[in-house]
């Protein structure tokens, strides 16, 4: 790496890595320096010590009451750090999350859909007939878990794999806070993509989305499809811009 | 910050890394609100501030264990914390939307941001562990002290300072450069 024979630079990008001037992928580069270069880190320090007592003359503003209650709630069940800012560029994260999942994704699908296909309410497509071929429908599905609240199983989207109907089925999914709305999004494969989104989520236990093709030209792009909570009508910046709440990978099943 | 307050907040932290929520509690009441003024500063939105101050504290929490006394004062430990995650915050994509994306307001948002404002500066003058840092950033051409500040106050990128600032995007890039140079220099002389 050349920035480690130039000092000039290292005190530069580290004073604006620490001023904030710093950005996009320089700052992301100069971020995974710091992680193996102690050195890097120790002119970064030096740095902070210098301007953060400017931090001092900012004034102080009281949070309110709710954001202690939810730290509260975090650290007790074991301090869940949910990943923030910027992370919507990296499906490397969404994929890495979603495969501890999946496993157990996998076989609760197959044995839900192989064994009683009527009780977990397969959409009912009219060229099928009986259990056995609904089981056998090529398709994509995916289970979401809550992030938080010990990853139980709250919500679940099924699709045929020509079909641009999304069957949805909300399974634990609490109200939205009041004046907002759950709203689905595909976290696209492709490292780099920005998510897309599914819809609004409606407040019935199950309903039907429509997708913008059929499942094998939108669904077959996502590796994971997450829920964030957002405001009536969805998000207005085109991402999830609020929490997320559940998560899960979205396969095939064929 | 005084002696005695720091002193306290390393052994609060040190508490908290043993796991002492009760610990964690009076450090979240002594500094909560210095920080969410710096992740609203920054963010200029409430929930957003909310979000970053959070997670900050469910990170400080995590990784009090690992804070060293002799590496950095707790409150430079944490303002670190969340001034990088309001940074990374500030990354996403589709910012220029994001920065108003509740059409409550069409202006530019970064109109918002008082042009002179000379308060936090002000305030600096008197707090005795900034003094050197104040005194030093008035030895600094206007431009470039107006650059820095805006800049680690309000989150501003080189474009956007460039933009406020109605400058070309080199100029104010120098100016950065600069100043930090000129700040280094002179603070380690006082």
């Amino acid at each position: 790496m050349k920035y480690r024979d130039k000092p000039e630079l290292q005190e530069k990008l580290a004073a604006e890595f620490v001023l904030g001037t710093l950005r996009g992928r320089a700052r992301l580069r100069f971020q995974t320096w710091l992680r193996n270069d102690a050195r890097l880190r120790g002119i970064v320090s030096e740095w902070e010590r210098r301007l953060a007592p400017l931090a001092a003359g900012v004034d102080e503003v009281r949070p309110p009451q709710r954001v202690w209650r939810s730290i509260e709630s975090r650290i007790a069940d074991g301090g869940s750090a949910r990943p923030r800012g910027g992370f919507w560029e990296s499906t490397a994260f969404w994929r890495g999350w979603g495969l501890v999942a999946t496993g157990c994704a996998a076989a609760l699908v197959a044995a839900l859909a192989l064994q009683q296909p009527q009780r977990i309410e397969v959409p009912v497509v009219q060229t099928v007939e009986t259990p056995a071929q609904v089981a056998m429908q090529p398709a994509y599905v995916a289970i979401l878990y809550a992030k938080e609240e010990g990853e139980k199983l709250v919500f679940m989207a099924y699709a045929a794999r020509k079909s641009n109907e999304l069957w949805v089925r909300r399974v634990d999914l609490q109200k939205p806070p009041t004046g907002r709305d759950y709203e689905l999004w595909g976290i696209p494969s492709k490292p780099g993509e920005r998510p897309q989104s599914l819809g609004m989520i409606p407040a019935a236990a199950k309903a039907t989305l429509k997708l913008p093709g059929a499942a094998d030209e939108t669904l077959e792009n996502f590796s994971v499809l997450v829920i964030s909570i957002e405001p009536i009508g969805g998000s207005k910046t085109g991402s999830p811009s609020g929490q997320v709440v559940a998560k899960g990978d979205c396969f095939k099943f064929w | 910050m005084d002696p005695v307050q720091n002193r306290l907040l390393q052994e609060l932290l040190a508490a908290c890394g043993r796991k002492d929520q009760g610990a964690f509690a009076r450090l979240y009441q002594d500094t909560s609100s210095k920080l969410f003024g710096v992740a609203l500063r920054i963010l200029k939105r409430e929930d957003w501030a909310e979000e970053v101050l959070q997670d900050c504290y469910v990170s400080i929490w995590n990784h009090a264990a690992n804070y060293s006394a002799g590496m950095s004062a707790p409150m430079t430990w944490m303002t670190s914390i969340v001034r990088n995650r309001c940074l990374d915050w500030l990354r996403r994509p589709n910012l220029e939307v994001a920065l108003d994306p509740l059409g409550e307001d069409s202006e530019d948002p970064l109109e918002r941001i008082p042009s002179d404002d000379p308060g936090p500066l002000d305030r600096l003058a008197h707090l005795n562990d900034a003094k050197a840092l104040a005194e030093c950033l008035g030895r600094l051409e206007a431009k470039q002290r107006q650059a820095i500040t805006l800049a680690f106050f309000d989150g501003l990128s080189h474009s956007e300072l460039a933009s406020h600032m109605r400058q070309p995007l080199g100029t104010v890039k120098t100016w950065v450069r600069r100043g930090l140079e000129r700040l280094r220099g002179c603070l380690g002389t006082t």
